[in-house]
Formats: structure tokens, C-alpha cells, sequence
């Protein structure tokens, strides 16, 4: 297969927003500054827990049941990750077990950071991999029941996923899945809006790109990997933003089948802990997991901020 | 015969591949998806408590649900009235943040993402940042500030009264930034001429907006509002971190019960599968209805 380009044009894409004149608008003036005033100030009260939860992540136990409480950790301390003065076997007032001490498993907190990232990353590619086989067919295929097939799958978006929870929890029982890999990922594989979503993208591709790579003998599979793959490209790249974000993190499901500590995910970590641990001296370390569990998405998020608007419009507006 | 025979074969020969290429997803939407839906279904008919079999009741759990279970019917209006003022408010806000920060200046971007941090937060670690916010005595920011303006500490989280325009409270915070950025885009669609010729023809400020803004972002206003009402409808987080107390998963006297977190705790700690599934089915059918009015989905069938 010579003539398939592998490095296609991305702009065969759904139109872009019609990009506005440089700059939107004149500067914003005194006057636009005091008009938006009361947004400054909301945007504080954005601000003030982000910080809130930081400065109480590096306060000592001390200082954590102070009444009332301090503005700047006074002895900044990292021992609400990992306390070195902690000891399980003796009693020392002032020492909390850090997040990396508090659970019984190997590798304390890292294992459900782990346990996230691989549950995270086989469903956004597997979903990925499978939706776009799926769209191809439905859009560049002329199989018979393709129509019946996509109007099933769009209605079921309508389905508030909590609706199968009884039953999938059934199934994963029967099949012997609770508090398994297996268990998160396979049920999460099929997803519907990112078959919808990259059925849209793929109505504007032209078929000719696909008739020509069939002329040229390329077979159906290959001409899913090497042409419908990377025309997907930025289809794919934001669909894959909301899919990490979403997995990362899930709750409600990890919360009805995971069963040991080994399995939790951040997020179920996270709520054990919560239910253990009520007091102001356990906040710290309780912060602390908290900000590990949103450092990666934020992270990645502001890595990736243009695909993820960019996600967000077309699968809001577009349509 | 023969020849009726023959078309199907070469048929499937010609589409086979096609058929496989499809049935990855169609094999785990079927049975992850449709099959427990029906399935579902079926279970809201019964009683179910996970170990024996489940035994058919007819609409004995719908009936009971609607009509005996006064903690439902609760959750229900709970439900409804956490809705209505997290999206109302929510959605008023989401507008005023677009038409402030609009721009591509670098202010407005910043702006735009300080708004938006929340939408990619773990919203497990808010909803735990925000019980400690909370906190009682002293402890809490929320309390720090009362004492400040010379309040006293509010027992936040155990006065009945609070759970709700708290709840309201988180999701506004948390929601605002996303119905922003999809009214940024919005308003980013809107051809500048129309302005211009408003000015021509002397419209204010005001006016351009009742008469120009408005009207053209009526669709993203109907999508912000649906899918605003049917992600409140399945909130569950907030209720189940932040109130559950430690045998009432709704919060002090239930006043932060709703809907999903009733259904998990039907289901999932009483072990009372069939009703739960009839929870379920109230809830979807809640859910449908809203989905009905998102013409987007209609549009969208009509495309293929």
C-alpha cells in the first residue's frame, strides 16, 4: 500500500470556531476592571481552598489542632506523606502515620496510584481502540443494520449508567471479577459518547481518502491503523482528556467492587480514610492524599488544555 | 432456492469483516450495557437480596417506593430542590464568568482556569477538603471567617438547614467553570457584524444583549441546563463524603439524602438488590425524560 499518506492533514476535522479578530475585543479597561470586580472577588473563594488544602498538608500535628488555625504552616513539615518519627510499636505524641504509612499494603498510597494508572490507562486506550474500529464501520462501511445499530447506541446514552449497577455488580460477582483489574476495565470498555462523538468527526473525513486506500489493496484492518487512526488524531486526543479524567477519578463503581485495601483506587483510598480517620490532627495526612490524587489530573489537564477545550466544544456545541 | 441460499453467504463474505471490526464494542455494549438493563428491569419486578434467587413481586416495589417509603420520597424532593437552585445558580454564574472573560488576553485565560480547576480536580479530594472546610469548632476555614466578622462557630455539617445550600454551595463552585468555557465558545460563534449593525441601528449595551447575546446562545443555554440537570440528578459524591454519618448515609435526619446515594444504600448496604434496581428505574426515568428535551441527540440521528 504506497500511495496511503500516514501523515494526514488534521483540518479535514469538523470546522473549527470561526476564529474571532486578534485579541477578541479592545483591552480590558478601568472600567471593564470594576464592572468585573465581583468576579475577582469569586475568584478568590476558587483560590482560598486550593490553598487551604496545601498549607494543611505541610502542617506538623501541632499545629493542625490549633484553634484558631494558621494562615502559613509555621514549621512546614513533610511528615504527612512520610512521618520518619512515626512507630507503630510505641506510643509517640506528636507523630501521625503519613498517607505512605496508613495502609497495610505494599507500597502504602503508591499502590493506588498505581492501581489508578493502569486501570486508567487500559480503559481510555481500549475504549479508544475499539470505539474508533466501531465508527469506521458505521461511517464507511455500507453494512446493512449500521443505522439501527448507532440510533441503539445514541438512545442508550440516555441510560444514567447507575441504572445497570445492580445487575453489573451481579455479573462481576458471577464471574468471579469483584476486585480485579478485570472487573474495572472490561465493563468500561464499550462507551457510547465516544462512539457518537467520533461518528461525527468521521462524517466529515471524506470518503475518497478511505475509496483510494482500498484501491490500492489495503485491507480493511490496515486501513483502520494506518489512515482512520491518525485522521482520528485530535478526535482521539480529546476524547481521551475527558476518558482520564472520568477513570481517575471514578468512584462509584471501584466503591462496589473493590474489596481489598490492594485493589482501591485513589479515590476509594481516599474515602476509607475518611471513614477511619475523623479528627483535626488526621487532616493533614488526609490533605495530603488528596493532593496526590489531584496533582496527575490537574497536571495533565494543563498539559493538554487545548485538545480539552477544544474537546469540550465540539461535543458540546457541535452535534 | 439455491440462489436465496447463495445471497446470504456472499453477503456475509462481503460484510464479514466489517461484522468483526463491530462486534468488540457491540459484544461489551450488549453485555455490559443492554443485557443489564433489561435486566435491571426485571430485578425492579422482584426481591432480590444477592443470594437467593430473586422472587417475582410484580410492582410490589414500586408501589411500596412511591407510596409507603417516606426516606424516597425525601430523597426525592431533596433531589429536586438541590437541582433546581445548583443549576439556576450554576448557570446564571457560568454566564456572567463567559461574558467577563471572554477574551484571549492572557487575564482571561487565567481567569478561565482558575474557574475551571475545580471540573479537574479528584472530586473525592474536594469533597474532603470541603468537610474539613467545615469543620467544627475552630478548626474549619468556614468557621474562621465567621469569628472574624465576630460570628459564632456554626456546627456546619450537623444543622439540617445547611445541608442543602451547602451541597448547592459545592456544586456551584465546582460546575461554574465548565458552563463557562462552553458559553466562551458560544459567545466565540457569534459574528461580530451582528454587533456592529445592532450599534448601527442605536442599541446600548443592554439591548445588544437582550436582543443579540441571548437569543443566539440559546443552544448552548439548552445544553448547559440539561446536562447540568442530569448530572445533578446523579449526584452521589457530596452526599456519601461529606454528610453520611456512621449508620445514615443521607446526613442528619436524612437532609442530605438524594437519589443515588439512597439507591447505594438500598442496594449496596441493606442488600435490597430488586429495590434498588425500582430506584434505578426512577431515576432513568427522570433522566430519559430530560434527554428528551436535549434536541441535540435528535439532530444528530438525523445526520447519519
Amino acid at each position: 500500500m504506497a500511495a496511503a499518506p500516514t501523515t494526514t492533514p488534521i483540518a479535514a476535522g469538523p470546522a473549527a470556531p470561526p476564529r474571532r479578530a486578534p485579541a477578541a475585543g479592545p483591552r480590558t479597561t478601568w472600567r471593564g476592571h470594576l464592572l468585573r470586580l465581583p468576579f475577582y472577588l469569586l475568584s478568590l473563594t476558587m483560590i482560598a481552598p486550593f490553598y487551604w488544602m496545601l498549607i494543611t498538608v505541610f502542617k506538623p500535628v501541632t499545629e493542625l489542632n490549633r484553634q484558631p488555625p494558621s494562615f502559613v504552616p509555621e514549621h512546614a513539615t513533610l511528615s504527612n506523606f512520610y512521618d520518619p518519627g512515626y512507630s507503630p510499636t510505641r506510643v509517640n505524641p506528636g507523630h501521625l502515620q503519613g498517607i505512605f504509612q496508613r495502609f497495610q499494603v505494599d507500597f502504602g498510597f503508591g499502590r493506588f496510584m498505581f492501581n489508578s494508572l493502569v486501570i486508567t490507562v487500559a480503559i481510555t486506550v481500549g475504549s479508544l481502540l475499539i470505539a474508533s474500529l466501531a465508527a469506521y464501520v458505521i461511517t464507511k462501511h455500507r453494512v446493512p443494520g449500521r443505522r439501527l445499530i448507532f440510533v441503539l447506541i445514541v438512545a442508550s446514552m440516555m441510560v444514567p449508567w447507575q441504572t445497570t449497577l445492580v445487575p453489573n455488580y451481579v455479573i462481576m460477582r458471577n464471574l468471579g471479577w469483584l476486585d480485579t483489574y478485570q472487573g474495572y476495565i472490561i465493563p468500561a470498555l464499550a462507551k457510547a459518547f465516544v462512539l457518537f462523538f467520533l461518528v461525527q468527526f468521521l462524517h466529515s473525513i471524506p470518503d475518497e481518502l478511505i475509496q483510494a486506500a482500498r484501491v490500492d489493496g489495503a485491507g480493511e484492518w490496515r486501513i483502520w491503523w494506518r489512515i482512520v487512526l491518525p485522521l482520528l488524531r485530535p478526535a482521539l486526543a480529546a476524547m481521551s482528556i475527558f476518558i482520564v479524567l472520568a477513570e481517575w477519578n471514578n468512584f462509584l463503581w471501584p466503591l462496589i467492587i473493590v474489596q481489598s485495601d490492594e485493589m482501591a483506587n485513589i479515590p476509594v483510598a481516599l474515602a476509607r480514610l475518611n471513614s477511619y480517620f475523623a479528627g483535626a490532627q488526621h487532616q493533614g495526612a488526609i490533605m495530603a492524599g488528596g493532593l496526590l490524587a489531584s496533582l496527575p489530573s490537574i497536571a495533565f489537564f494543563l498539559a493538554f488544555q487545548r485538545y480539552f477545550t477544544r474537546g469540550i466544544v465540539l461535543s458540546g456545541l457541535k452535534g | 432456492m439455491a440462489i436465496h441460499a447463495a445471497a446470504p453467504r456472499r453477503r456475509w463474505r462481503r460484510y464479514g469483516t466489517s461484522y468483526l471490526m463491530l462486534l468488540p464494542f457491540l459484544g461489551l455494549f450488549a453485555g455490559f450495557l443492554v443485557w443489564p438493563l433489561a435486566n435491571s428491569l426485571y430485578l425492579s419486578f422482584t426481591k432480590f437480596d444477592g443470594v437467593n434467587a430473586p422472587e417475582f413481586e410484580g410492582l410490589d416495589n414500586f408501589r411500596h417506593l412511591l407510596f409507603d417509603d417516606d426516606r424516597f420520597r425525601h430523597a426525592l424532593g431533596n433531589t429536586f430542590l438541590y437541582v433546581v437552585a445548583s443549576i439556576g445558580i450554576g448557570t446564571l454564574l457560568s454566564l456572567g464568568l463567559a461574558l467577563a472573560f471572554s477574551g484571549s488576553s492572557w487575564p482571561h485565560r487565567i481567569m478561565r482556569t482558575i474557574f475551571f480547576l475545580p471540573s479537574v480536580t479528584s472530586s473525592i479530594a474536594l469533597m474532603l477538603l470541603w468537610k474539613w472546610i467545615f469543620a467544627p469548632g475552630d478548626f474549619g476555614l468556614a468557621n474562621t471567617v465567621v469569628t472574624w466578622f465576630g460570628g459564632r462557630a456554626v456546627e456546619w455539617l450537623a444543622t439540617p438547614g445547611l445541608t442543602i445550600p451547602i451541597l448547592v454551595l459545592m456544586s456551584v463552585w465546582g460546575g461554574m467553570g465548565y458552563g463557562m468555557v462552553l458559553y466562551v465558545a458560544g459567545l466565540n460563534t457569534i459574528p461580530q457584524e451582528y454587533y456592529e449593525a445592532a450599534r448601527i441601528d442605536g442599541a446600548g449595551t443592554w439591548q445588544q444583549f437582550r436582543r443579540v447575546t441571548l437569543p443566539l446562545l440559546r443552544p448552548v443555554t439548552t445544553y448547559v441546563v440539561v446536562t447540568g440537570l442530569i448530572g445533578a440528578f446523579q449526584v452521589f459524591e457530596a452526599v456519601y463524603i461529606v454528610f453520611r454519618g456512621t449508620n445514615n448515609i443521607g446526613g442528619v435526619l436524612d437532609s442530605g439524602l438524594m437519589i443515588v446515594p439512597y439507591l447505594y444504600d438500598q442496594g449496596f448496604t441493606h442488600f435490597k438488590l430488586g429495590y434498588a434496581s425500582a430506584i434505578a428505574w426512577v431515576l432513568f426515568l427522570i433522566i430519559f425524560a430530560l434527554s428528551m428535551v436535549n434536541l441535540r441527540i435528535g439532530r444528530a440521528l438525523k445526520e447519519l
